[in-house]
């Protein structure tokens, strides 16, 4: 398995502790550039001002740098542009209740 | 890349902070419930103004409502604002001054209320200091909003209040004043109730609500004219005590009532743009508030266009139970768990299996108390509708053992 698919495996693991849901399902992640050991993360978050940021953001860093070979990870949190519900994976939209 | 943040926003408060007031609080409501029961027969007929009752009530709004929007704006304004906090070290300060003041000042209107006074002035100073903090903090925030608009308001109102009870204790305490009590006495109602805590939660409610049910696309101009409404409501009431006008007082209840019916209509419009197709028990309940408050407006102006006093009476204490004291209930079911879960497991985000915000709280028990809530708010009702003591007993009973309830779970939330 390639680095970046051990990434997005680990961002599965990162939850939104309100919503229940993954931060890649809730399309939370905008880029992810992975360049000799160093991964650069830009994502947001639903909504700006989120009490979660701190949390979220801390949560996708601590997962990457569990990856070999991994050296650096830098995140970012975005707002533009801004989160909408159209990023979000059938999975995501399941579990709040959509489709039932 | 513009707009770009880094990972840590440096605005979070010390969890330590808003923990404290919100188990004074909490504490403080138990207490207020228990003290209340001692006071059904006269609840029951009406007389609501007796010193027993003012402590209650005083320790049940101050010590409860005002201590848990205190605590809970610690959290949520530098989250919602993107600002921290003036002065963290001001806040600690701020919470004993402000804890000793609330307790003394309960106890001095169930005992003295002639000397009620002196402590008023040491909350009064509290109160200063924690509109001296927002004020500070609001003013670092970079782009206003509308949010900003009715929180800025709230604070405002709730000095005004402060002013006002101050001059109320001061009337008893130097025996004089007796000429324009009512007025006094009246606008501290307004102000209290529809100035601080209404125009705090309907600020807070736009932050909230879209968050909770994760809403997008919804517009948030109807909210100018919830508060374009709601300001000429509170301006027109106030007007109407200095006139002594029936007509300018029913004037300022329609105007309330009608900010008030935008208000709801504005929550409905933007849940119907939610993602979250179920939405939480305790945030369903602080939407059942929302219903309730609309319902009291309406029966507050109607008792005011048919001049019924003792009908104004039991409409402002369904009004603090069902509108505001069940907003904050709702509200601090979702709020206590995060602030416990930031604290403990933020950090471990990404390291081991975390929790999510719904485990840290029985998530049946929470429904059963949302239901029997409710279902005291009614037989409070229908006991103060008939004059009915053994009926308000149960009532009271049923609140007294709530309170001590939501107590529990509060605290129960720490173990997890």
């Amino acid at each position: 398995m390639d680095v970046r698919e051990l990434a997005l495996q680990q961002l599965k693991t990162v939850i939104d502790p309100e919503l229940g849901i993954n931060v890649v399902d809730l399309g939370l992640i905008y880029d992810l550039k992975i360049e000799d050991g160093h991964i650069n993360v830009l994502m947001t978050l639903t909504t700006p001002g989120c009490p979660l940021h701190d949390s979220i953001a801390g949560g996708v860093k601590r997962v990457l740098e569990q990856i070999d070979g991994v050296r650096d990870v830098r995140v970012q949190v975005t707002w533009n542009p801004p989160w909408t519900p159209e990023r979000m994976s059938e999975d995501a939209l399941r579990q709040l209740g959509h489709f039932s | 890349m513009s707009n770009v943040f880094p990972t840590r926003t440096g605005t979070e408060t010390d969890v330590r902070l808003p923990f404290s007031f919100i188990m004074f609080a909490v504490l403080a409501f138990a207490a207020s419930q228990l003290m209340l029961l001692g006071a059904i027969p006269s609840l029951s007929s009406g007389a609501f103004r007796l010193p027993f009752v003012w402590a209650a009530a005083h320790l049940a709004l101050l010590g409860f409502a005002l201590m848990t929007a205190m605590g809970a704006m610690y959290q949520l304004v530098p989250v919602a604002f993107l600002t921290p906090i003036w002065s963290e070290r001001l806040g600690f300060w701020q919470f004993a001054v402000t804890a000793v003041g609330i307790v003394a000042f309960a106890v001095s209107l169930a005992a003295a209320p002639n000397r009620a006074f002196l402590p008023g002035l040491l909350l009064l100073f509290g109160i200063i200091l924690f509109v001296w903090q927002m004020a500070m903090t609001l003013r670092k925030q970079e782009t206003k909003t509308v949010m900003t608009l009715f929180v800025a308001t709230s604070l405002l109102f709730l000095l005004l209040t402060a002013a006002a009870g101050g001059l109320l204790a001061f009337h008893f305490f130097a025996a004089k004043g007796a000429n324009n009590h009512e007025v006094v006495f009246g606008l501290h109602v307004l102000f209290g109730l529809c100035g601080w805590f209404t125009l705090l939660i309907i600020g807070f409610s736009y932050k909230m609500v879209p968050m909770f049910s994760l809403a997008h696309g919804f517009s948030l101009r109807p909210a100018r004219y919830v508060y374009a409404l709601y300001i000429s409501g509170i301006a027109v009431a106030f007007a109407s005590l200095f006139l002594r006008s029936h007509a300018w007082l029913a004037a300022g209840a329609a105007l309330l009532m009608g900010g008030f019916a935008v208000f709801a209509w504005h929550i409905r419009a933007i849940l119907q743009k939610r993602m979250k197709k179920t939405l939480d028990r305790p945030f369903q309940f602080s939407l059942a508030a929302v219903a309730i408050g609309l319902a009291l407006h309406v029966a507050a102006f109607a008792a005011i266009v048919v001049g019924s006093g003792r009908w104004l009476g039991i409409i402002v204490y369904l009004f603090i139970v069902g509108w505001i004291l069940f907003s904050i209930i709702g509200y601090l079911f979702k709020i206590v768990p995060f602030l416990w879960w930031t604290h403990r497991y933020s950090e471990k985000v990404g390291q081991q299996h975390v929790p999510t915000l719904k485990q840290m709280m029985n998530e049946r028990a929470v429904a059963v108390q949302c239901r029997l809530w409710l279902a005291a708010l009614t037989l409070a009702a229908v006991s103060l509708a008939t004059a009915s003591v053994p009926l308000l007993a149960v009532a009271q009973t049923l609140l007294a053992g709530l309170s001590i309830a939501f107590a529990g779970t509060m605290l129960a939330v720490f173990r997890k």
